[in-house]
């Protein structure tokens, strides 16, 4: 009898281990990598007791927690920099991507907050190289529907996003553009500047 | 004792399964798999061992509980390399082009010979939107409910069909040219003259085809030219602007009505759509470190792009694609 319980609970503790290693297993798709990470921030979005403005703060620490799971934002500001990233110091390479960081997490943070109930499509995920893929997606609104793809990178076994594609356009190479044209006529300094002003008027 | 058999040897299969993909990204998780079996080996995602020179500090710091065990067999694994690793992250870059990414074409860029002009209409429609389109448009959008403003919205795009049916014509698209007929019918008829779009209901499905003159251009390989912001209108190019003329040429209202409706015809449209995109314009305006590049940027990536779907539809076009879009790199 007594050998008959500790088999059970043998078998929980595998039953138990078996669904905690095959965690793994399921980083390895980046689809669902993305699906689960975005379904994170709409149980956030939509949890009851987080309503009104009071739970705003709470809610944004949340959504900060997932956004830093999901971006891979040293390879996002390395991509908008290219060959701009080694005029700076390692010193004004931390702070540059500190300071994006903060800028791009004050603008889509504040945007996802107003988020009411649209619905959102995963339907095709391509992979592009083996360590490389892009996720499309689909927001539907009453009035319309905005494209949204994902482009992920195979980093340690955990695929993360390093560009965004919204109606078609890339925001790395939206901001590879604007960099390059500050930099071409001013400093990193000069730069890092201008991202200082813009993370304070915020 | 047959059913716990199988448990068993579930539970190993799904270990395996479970850890293959951590073994070839981390590719020294191979060599310590028979340790994992204790059960500590796999941590959350697999981040403890660093293959390309991302820290163990760092990975510490993102995994603080679960990670402390397996940051020491690491770091017997990888003797000194965790000193300097957090470094690394930082280090310069060797791959500066990132010639490699598979998305290279869209790396477009527009000549821009008039930006001080481009510039001043930039601000003029910034303070157009700020001062007059979104004051306005949020008033209408509190007295309009949306239904209502939705349907205005399909009604100006209904009525714009002709330039949609010629232009998937121009582009050698015949299924869409037959999608904007069968759209344009089905509207007509049961969606009371376009104010309702039972076409894209599920199914009909007939895609609308944002098809117009200066995308057909784009795909007979003419170029923009270089960028022109227009007051009210945006950001456009010589190539582009042919649209302008198109729209009034096409347009069946601008045939059956005195010339000033058309006049009045567009804040209204101009109105009616803001009212249902409040804040996207300011969300791209935040978002941007310099807005004037960060909208050229984004309307030539977005045209490039629209061409090259379009082009892909095209039964002439399709196969000279691939020459079209490899010119400009070489």
């Amino acid at each position: 009898m007594e050998n008959r319980i500790l088999k059970k609970r043998l078998a929980g503790c595998m039953l138990v281990m078996m669904l905690l290693m095959s965690v793994p297993a399921y980083a390895g798709a980046p689809m669902s990598a993305v699906e689960s990470t975005v379904n994170r921030v709409l149980d956030v979005l939509r949890d009851p007791k987080m309503k009104g403005p009071a739970a705003k703060s709470l809610k944004t620490e949340k959504l900060r927690v997932i956004y830093k799971d999901m971006f891979d934002e040293m390879e996002f500001s390395r991509r908008t920099l290219t060959r701009n990233w080694n005029k700076f110091t390692p010193e004004q390479r931390r702070e540059f991507v500190d300071l994006f960081e903060q800028v791009l997490e004050k603008t889509y943070l504040d945007r996802i907050l107003e988020y009411s109930n649209e619905k959102i499509v995963f339907y095709k995920e391509s992979m592009i190289a083996d360590d490389k893929a892009e996720i499309q997606s689909r927001v539907i609104t009453s009035s319309k529907e905005v494209p949204i793809y994902y482009r992920m990178i195979l980093k340690n076994g955990k695929w993360k996003v390093y560009d965004v594609v919204v109606e078609n356009v890339s925001l790395v190479q939206n901001y590879r553009t604007q960099f390059n044209e500050i930099l071409a006529g001013g400093t990193p300094e000069q730069l890092l500047e201008t991202l200082r002003k813009k993370v304070k008027t915020h | 004792m047959k059913h716990n058999l199988s448990v068993f040897l579930l539970t190993v299969l799904f270990f395996a399964a479970g850890s293959f993909p951590g073994c070839l990204a981390l590719n020294i998780a191979c060599a310590e798999a028979p340790a994992m079996s204790d059960g500590q080996g796999v941590v959350g995602d697999g981040r403890w061992v660093m293959g390309n020179g991302k820290s163990m500090d760092y990975a510490l710091a993102k995994a603080p509980s679960a990670g402390a065990d397996a940051t020491v067999r690491g770091e017997e694994a990888l003797p000194g390399r965790a000193d300097d690793a957090f470094q690394d992250e930082y280090k310069d870059d060797e791959n500066q082009d990132y010639d490699d990414e598979p998305f290279a074409e869209e790396r477009v860029t527009i000549a821009d010979p008039i930006e001080p002009f481009n510039r001043a209409m930039h601000r003029f429609n910034d303070r157009l939107y700020f001062w007059l389109l979104k004051p306005v448009a949020r008033g209408y959008k509190a007295v309009v409910p949306e239904p209502a403003r939705i349907s205005v919205k399909n009604f100006y795009y209904h009525l714009l069909f002709p330039i949609r049916f010629v232009n998937c014509l121009l582009q050698a698209d015949l299924t869409g040219a037959g999608s904007e007929a069968g759209r344009f019918a089905i509207n007509t008829v049961w969606g009371i003259g376009g104010l309702l779009d039972p076409s894209s209901n599920r199914g009909i499905e007939l895609q609308k085809q944002n098809t117009d003159f200066g995308q057909t251009l784009g795909l007979y390989g003419v170029g923009h030219g270089f960028y022109i912001v227009w007051p009210f209108l945006g950001p456009s190019s010589p190539r582009d602007s042919v649209d302008i003329a198109g729209e009034y040429v096409l347009d069946p209202l601008s045939y059956f009505t005195p010339w000033y409706t058309s006049l009045g015809k567009r804040p209204f449209k101009m109105i009616n759509n803001a009212s249902l995109s409040l804040g996207d314009y300011e969300a791209v305006i935040e978002a941007a470190i310099d807005p004037y590049i960060a909208i050229r940027n984004g309307y030539i990536q977005y045209r490039m792009k629209e061409v090259q779907t379009r082009r892909a539809r095209s039964l002439f076009f399709r196969n000279w694609k691939s020459e079209a879009t490899r010119a400009p790199a070489n």
